[in-house]
């Protein structure tokens, strides 16, 4: 009987320990530390550490601190938190308040004399006035030099915004913004994308960077879903060509034409790890520079990227509609003496395998295979044929080597082709240094 | 007398366990690792839900560049290796019911400010 009363004192003691409420007296001993509850003892240290170095070296710098004061935040302050790099992680790179990227090329198109060129000098600058307003800046030189002469390079401004942040889903931007079109226009750091020229699709059919003044709205849904609406400055139709399609027509908020605003979305999706699914569409009156004529351009656009393992694939396709083009043509010749061929559709796609062999190595390897179609006359105007050196097909096969994941040298050979018997195209060896920082 | 004595031993080591084995007072919090991917410009998963007092471990890792793990409005802020050179982890106690955003506080590319996502703390 004693045995029994015993056994149940215990139970009776053990079950009023674990079963009653916290209570805000001091128990008489501490409880027993849990592996858990020291490892997040030792990674508050570790916090407090690092905090007392970061405020020992912003000391030192004499700025003041980046954390905002003011608190202007609706949401509720989190009861604690703390952080801690994992050993094994190595340092991180030090970026100062300017960071951008890099792009050195060397071509070597077939039969001519090889052209080396410092593509791209990009900066980016932010700005935090506070959480919930945001600048973000991206000045671009092209081509390392700008004299103002037609073959001189380009000094652009190709962000310049203000973000003024509501909630996670709506939140409004205004400035110099990126068209969110395709791939490549919203994400164009060298490292992000193999071949040493960004894709043929990506450059005559949707004119990355493209880029224009405007506002809008984006912001995420939840479950992966993202989007974006702008009102833009629309293209001006007068400077497609056959040759080029899109690419002289963006008026990159140089003084632009707005007696009609262009609109443009994007919906993506990126719920499941390693896939990214969107699509784009643009549309707007683009032909200001004709008072008779309106001449809307839209374009349609879908995309999608995915990676598991060593192995990734990309896509695109995208299709410009140009209306009136035929008055288009018609006012151009009558205006300039010349007929810009200017289509009523064009049409471009590519594909893109490529496989990391050696994911696990520290200095990684990735070989790519791209093809791609674009044609700048896909449909021309009643009664006019269209030029079969535009219906052009690329291969580009070639080789991105990462001596640091923000470092890349690009190798590879690009085959072009094009339908006509008349017209040859240029095959060409390209070799490209870029970077982020 | 000596069955009494092997009851009464088997007793109190049956106490002691359930002793050790209760939570420690106080201790109601629970525990919920989330491993997070940041690549140009998606966090993946970048919704997560949990209940008010769970301790959320995150294990942020990257498939490019540097990125920032900063939730707003407080002090929790990592700087996320780059591919390849391991993970950070970060401790938040979701003690307060609501929602949290969290955002890059790197700046890794032109699409750096659409590189957000949401905690949400339910009672």
């Amino acid at each position: 009987m004693r045995t029994l009363i015993a056994f149940f004192g215990a139970l009776l003691v053990a079950g009023h320990i674990s079963a009653q409420p916290p209570e805000p007296a001091a128990p008489p001993s501490p409880p027993e530390k849990t592996p858990a509850d020291t490892r997040i003892e030792e990674l508050e240290r570790q916090l407090r550490e690092l905090g007392a170095r970061v405020v020992e070296l912003e000391g030192e710098k004499g700025e003041p601190s980046a954390e905002p004061s003011d608190g202007a935040t609706a949401e509720p302050q989190p009861a604690a938190a703390s952080a801690a790099a994992s050993q094994d992680a190595s340092p991180v790179s030090q970026t100062g308040p300017i960071s951008g990227y890099m792009d050195f090329h060397l071509n070597r198109p077939e039969h001519e004399d090889p052209i080396l060129d410092f593509h791209r000098f990009v900066l980016l600058f932010s700005h935090s006035f506070s959480d919930r307003l945001r600048f973000i800046g991206e000045l671009e030189l092209e081509h390392a030099l700008v004299e103002g002469l037609e073959e001189s390079g380009e000094l652009e401004l190709e962000q310049a915004y203000l973000d003024f942040r509501v909630n996670p889903a709506f939140n409004i931007r205004a400035g110099m913004i990126l068209a969110p079109v395709g791939i490549i226009n919203e994400r164009h750091e060298p490292p992000s994308f193999h071949g040493v020229e960004r894709p043929f699709v990506d450059t005559v059919i949707i004119p990355t960077t493209w880029f224009d003044a405007g506002a809008g709205v984006h912001g995420a849904f939840g479950g992966g879903w993202q989007y974006r609406a702008y009102l833009m400055a629309p293209l001006d139709a007068t400077k497609i060509t056959a040759e080029e399609g899109l690419a002289e027509a963006r008026q990159k908020g140089f003084q632009s034409n707005v007696r009609n605003i262009a609109q443009t979305a994007r919906l993506e999706y990126g719920g499941v790890r390693g896939l990214v699914l969107g699509t784009s569409f643009w549309q707007g009156k683009s032909g200001f520079n004709f008072r008779s004529e309106d001449a809307r351009v839209g374009l349609v656009e879908f995309d999608g990227r995915y990676h598991a393992g060593p192995l990734a694939i990309r896509g695109e396709f995208a299709n410009v509609y140009v209306g009136s083009a035929a008055e288009l043509n018609d006012l151009q010749q009558r205006s300039t003496g010349v007929n810009p061929n200017i289509a009523s559709q064009m049409r471009g796609f590519y594909v893109e395998p490529s496989v990391r062999p050696l994911p696990g190595l520290r200095y990684d390897f990735a070989a790519f295979l791209r093809y791609e179609n674009f044609d700048t006359q896909y449909r021309m105007p009643e009664g006019v044929l269209p030029l079969k050196q535009f219906d052009r097909a690329a291969w580009v096969v070639g080789a991105s080597y990462f001596p640091d994941p923000d470092v890349v040298l690009k190798i590879d050979y690009s085959v072009i082709r094009n339908r006509s018997a008349l017209f040859g195209s240029v095959d060409s060896l390209n070799i490209g240094l870029g970077w982020w920082f | 007398m000596r069955r009494h004595s092997l009851v009464r031993r088997g007793s109190l080591v049956c106490a002691a366990l359930l002793v050790f084995l209760a939570p420690p007072r106080g201790s109601s919090q629970d525990r919920k690792v989330v491993q997070v991917t940041a690549e140009r410009f998606t966090f993946t998963p970048s919704q997560i839900k949990v209940k008010r007092g769970t301790v959320i471990e995150f294990r942020l890792k990257s498939d490019d560049t540097n990125h920032g793990f900063r939730i707003v409005g407080s002090d929790a802020n990592v700087i996320i290796p780059k591919r390849g050179r391991g993970e950070a982890t970060l401790i938040f106690r979701a003690d307060t019911a609501g929602r949290y955003t969290f955002e890059c506080s790197k700046m890794c590319g032109a699409g750096h400010s659409f590189m957000r996502g949401l905690i949400t703390v339910e009672e």
